[in-house]
């Protein structure tokens, strides 16, 4: 193995006790998304599921690190979601983070994203258009390990 | 010793004086509290002791209480996640804090030289009464009172505690206010310190026990309400609190220097 891969895509494997597979059977922890469309390129700011909202912007992969994404995490709150690594004209990303700040006048913002380094790029993106907003809010920014543990979970500083 | 965790905390240490000390090892002070209602379990509970701690703590209490029976936790999930730091509107209480106690410092080195016949002096008692009434009670006290304070149980003990500390604050000031109409220095500067040794020990009890549990229990939506309600009084007041600002940092340019000089 090199010792100087990227730590976003290095390959690793984590034991885990036997799980059956319930072949989407089981109902038993019902969906808290109360949204459609989910990706930052396709939701509009001006959606009225944004207007005075929590909203929660999480990086692609955090959804399937957490093991209670739906029930802790996503319950009560408007999502975006986007990977900082992958996605294309990041630009318009800002623009529309401002833009929940100022426009839908949204009540917090949580950013979640994985530990590597690259997913840190998304957490710098809000904490610009905060910066660059002229109307301030709690931004909460929460780190979630490859095994689904919580990190890292702090208030910017407004 | 189930029973004992619904026991009222100043009923356990006159009992058993050792949990007293106990608790003090672990830096909670019930010892000189005022009210002492507290229930045993929600003081161990409000202090997020580190679950390894708070195990240890309560084998300790139960060793002394109740000999010989299982040791009972407080029924609150573990904390799961790392420690936060104050949310954004907590913070911006914090920072008032800061300031009070910077005037807090100063009012020693005030009445140690205070002439209540000397008219600028009583004009300087006058201004320290505006700041601890204007600044502290209607802008600070207000906002916890009416805002924060509103979203937990106002009947609870630890609020009972925090309510009565900012009455005992009110009366003090009104004590010095009608000392210094009598000309009466030994009055002014007692409940003037008075005033001081209260909030001091309010700060403290806030800073480093109540505003942390709180931020415990305060949804993301609470925090983000909070922020903005708190916003609306920061900006009506602004003009205001600068002025108070300025008038702290007159004062210690005129006070704190003294006590440079003796030091
Ligand atoms: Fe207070
Ligand atoms: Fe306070």
């Amino acid at each position: 193995m090199s010792g100087c891969g990227c730590p976003g895509s290095k390959t690793m494997t984590f034991e885990k006790a036997e799980q059956t597979e319930t072949g989407g059977a089981k109902t038993s922890s019902p969906s808290q998304l109360r949204q459609w469309p989910v990706q930052l390129h396709l939701v509009s700011p001006v959606a009225p599921y944004f207007q005075g909202a929590d909203v929660l912007l999480a990086a692609d992969c955090t959804a399937f690190a957490l093991g209670d994404f739906h029930s802790e995490w996503l319950a009560g709150k408007s999502l975006a979601i986007a990977c900082p690594k992958l996605d294309a004209n990041q630009d318009v990303y800002e623009g529309k983070l401002k833009s929940l700040f100022e426009d839908a006048r949204i009540n917090t913002l949580t950013v979640l994203i994985m530990q590597v380094p690259c997913c840190r790029g998304l957490l710098g993106m809000a904490a610009r258009a905060l910066k660059e907003s002229g109307r301030k809010v709690p931004v909460r920014a929460v780190v979630v390990g490859l095994q689904g543990d919580i990190i890292q979970d702090e208030w910017l500083e407004g | 010793m189930n029973e004992y965790l619904r026991t009222p905390i100043r009923e356990i240490i006159s009992r058993f004086p050792q949990v007293g000390s106990l608790l003090e090892a672990h830096g909670i002070g019930c010892v000189p509290c005022s009210l002492g209602t507290c229930p045993l379990g929600d003081i161990v509970d409000i202090h997020g002791l580190a679950p390894e701690v708070e195990l240890a703590l309560m084998t300790a209490i139960g060793a002394i209480v109740a000999p010989g029976e299982a040791v009972v936790l407080s029924a609150r999930p573990a904390a799961s996640s790392p420690k936060k730091g104050f949310s954004p509107p907590m913070k911006t209480l914090v920072d008032e804090h800061r300031l009070i106690l910077r005037l807090i410092a100063l009012v020693p080195a005030v009445t140690a030289s205070l002439d209540v016949h000397a008219e600028d002096d009583r004009q300087l008692v006058v201004a320290i009464v505006a700041f601890i009434r204007n600044y502290a009670d209607r802008f600070h006290h207000a906002k916890e009172e009416d805002l924060l304070f509103a979203r937990f149980d106002r009947e609870s003990d630890i609020l009972q505690v925090m309510y009565e500390d900012h009455a005992n604050g009110r009366a003090c000031v009104k004590a010095a206010v009608d000392a210094l109409e009598r000309r009466d220095p030994a009055g002014v500067t007692d409940n003037l310190i008075a005033y001081t040794e209260i909030l001091k020990q309010h700060i403290r009890k806030e800073d480093e026990i109540l505003y942390p549990w709180m931020d415990r229990k305060l949804s993301t939506r609470q925090v983000g309400e909070l922020f903005s309600a708190f916003r609306k009084i920061d900006s009506a007041f602004s003009e205001e609190a600068g002025r108070y600002e300025a008038f702290v940092r007159s004062l210690e340019d005129k006070f704190a220097s003294n006590d440079a000089e003796v030091a």
